[in-house]
């Protein structure tokens, strides 16, 4: 018996979309791995002679496993931070207290200033605090973010004050109620929290080339700009390291996809 | 319980997820290639030089050459063997060119060799052919 409504032409249009969104990804990894020039014509879907010297190029011209340790530091404590700092102002904001409409109109002005215009009192501040050239100087700036903190007000919003109240007759404190009551019912907003946070720290460019002072304590965005002042000749080698900087970030979601995806539908209504 | 996924043991949740398995996966395959590259990191690269017709090719110099960030550097020199076989004993790089010539014989084309880490120990499959005049 057919189906009144088949279900194949929109997976046709899904597949035919996917390749499309794939085409760019498969076209980096191709030239990576052959090194052949971008703009050939006609083009070789398959890559001639594919080989692995790229790779090796990338690894010997510069110190790339210190960068990613230091990208891969930098991301951690960044989404740490994160998670912590902005679940704790996430629930401060979904209780009542005085001047609460000014602090979110103050967060919400601060969200329309770039970065560039408060890059020399984070400079400023974090000399202070002597953390230049360090892993906590870099992350420092990226440790809380506006729009994470409304994402989980807005997740903290949905959970009923009777579970709330309940947790606190029970004895918990707020702490608790954070950590305990609120934090496993807000599951997609730690995904969106981690997922936002490591791809901001991971791409960050302008603050690791301002905050750093060693060539041991650039990152990786910093060393693609590096790499691309040695070589001359970089088709190959240049995808290589795009690959190479995009491999963790892609291992990382392969592996959570599931968590994310769960957490981005389930939420708050999970009991 | 109605769920049909069997009970682990709380170490095997802790350690039996991808979580665990995939990064103890990739941290054996990087100590087993570390072990490689250090037990074949000798620096060694071996061949063979023929003439034109294929003859083996004795007293023939062959040098290495070091790719130093945009252009290639000689850097070592040896003498092929009666048999003309030659053997460089200490490579520092990953990225050569490999030339020789005779005088009265011919020379070659620099031939690239490119190895998957510094000074790996490797043998060429293919002679280096002298075939242009010296």
């Amino acid at each position: 018996m057919m189906r009144r409504n088949p279900r194949w032409p929109i997976h046709a249009a899904l597949i035919v979309v996917s390749v499309i969104m794939l085409v760019p990804f498969y076209w980096v990894l191709k030239t990576s791995l052959s090194g052949e020039n971008i703009y050939a014509y006609p083009p070789s879907i398959i890559p001639k002679s594919p080989n692995l010297f790229y790779y090796v190029d990338v690894w010997y011209s510069i110190p790339f496993a210190r960068y990613f340790l230091n990208s891969v530091a930098v991301s951690a404590i960044a989404v740490a931070a994160n998670v912590v700092f902005n679940a704790m102002a996430g629930y401060a904001l979904t209780r009542s207290f005085a001047g609460k409409g000014l602090v979110i109109l103050l967060f919400l002005s601060c969200m329309m200033v770039p970065f560039q215009a408060t890059i020399i009192p984070a400079y400023l501040i974090t000399g202070k605090l002597g953390l230049l050239d360090s892993w906590l100087g870099l992350a420092l700036p990226q440790c809380s973010t506006i729009i994470c903190i409304f994402v989980f007000k807005a997740s903290f919003e949905a959970v009923p004050p009777s579970l709330i109240d309940a947790a606190r007759i029970d004895g918990l404190s707020e702490w608790g109620i954070i950590w305990r009551v609120m934090m496993p019912l807000a599951k997609s907003a730690v995904a969106t929290n981690v997922i936002l946070s490591f791809i901001w720290s991971w791409n960050n460019f302008l603050w690791p080339l301002i905050m750093t002072r060693t060539p041991e304590m650039q990152t990786l965005p910093l060393g693609l700009a590096r790499f691309l002042s040695y070589q001359e000749d970089t088709t190959g080698a240049l995808y290589a390291f795009c690959i190479m900087v995009l491999a963790p970030g892609l291992l990382l979601f392969l592996m959570a996809q599931k968590e994310f995806i769960q957490g981005l539908t389930s939420g708050a209504t999970k009991g | 319980m109605y769920d049909d996924a069997p009970v682990r043991r709380g170490w095997q949740r802790f350690l039996l997820n991808r979580f665990v398995l995939v990064p103890a996966a990739i941290a054996v395959v990087t100590l087993a290639w570390n072990l490689y590259v250090a037990t074949h990191d000798h620096g060694l690269v071996s061949g063979r030089v023929v003439d034109a017709v294929g003859k083996p090719v004795a007293d023939a110099t062959v040098t290495l050459w070091v790719f130093n960030f945009v252009t290639f550097e000689e850097k070592l020199h040896v003498k092929t063997g009666a048999d003309g076989s030659f053997r460089f004993t200490d490579n520092p790089s990953h990225k050569i060119e490999l030339s020789a010539e005779k005088p009265g014989v011919g020379r070659s084309a620099r031939l690239p060799v490119r190895l998957y880490f510094r000074a790996q120990d490797t043998a060429l499959t293919e002679p280096i052919t002298l075939s242009r005049p010296g």
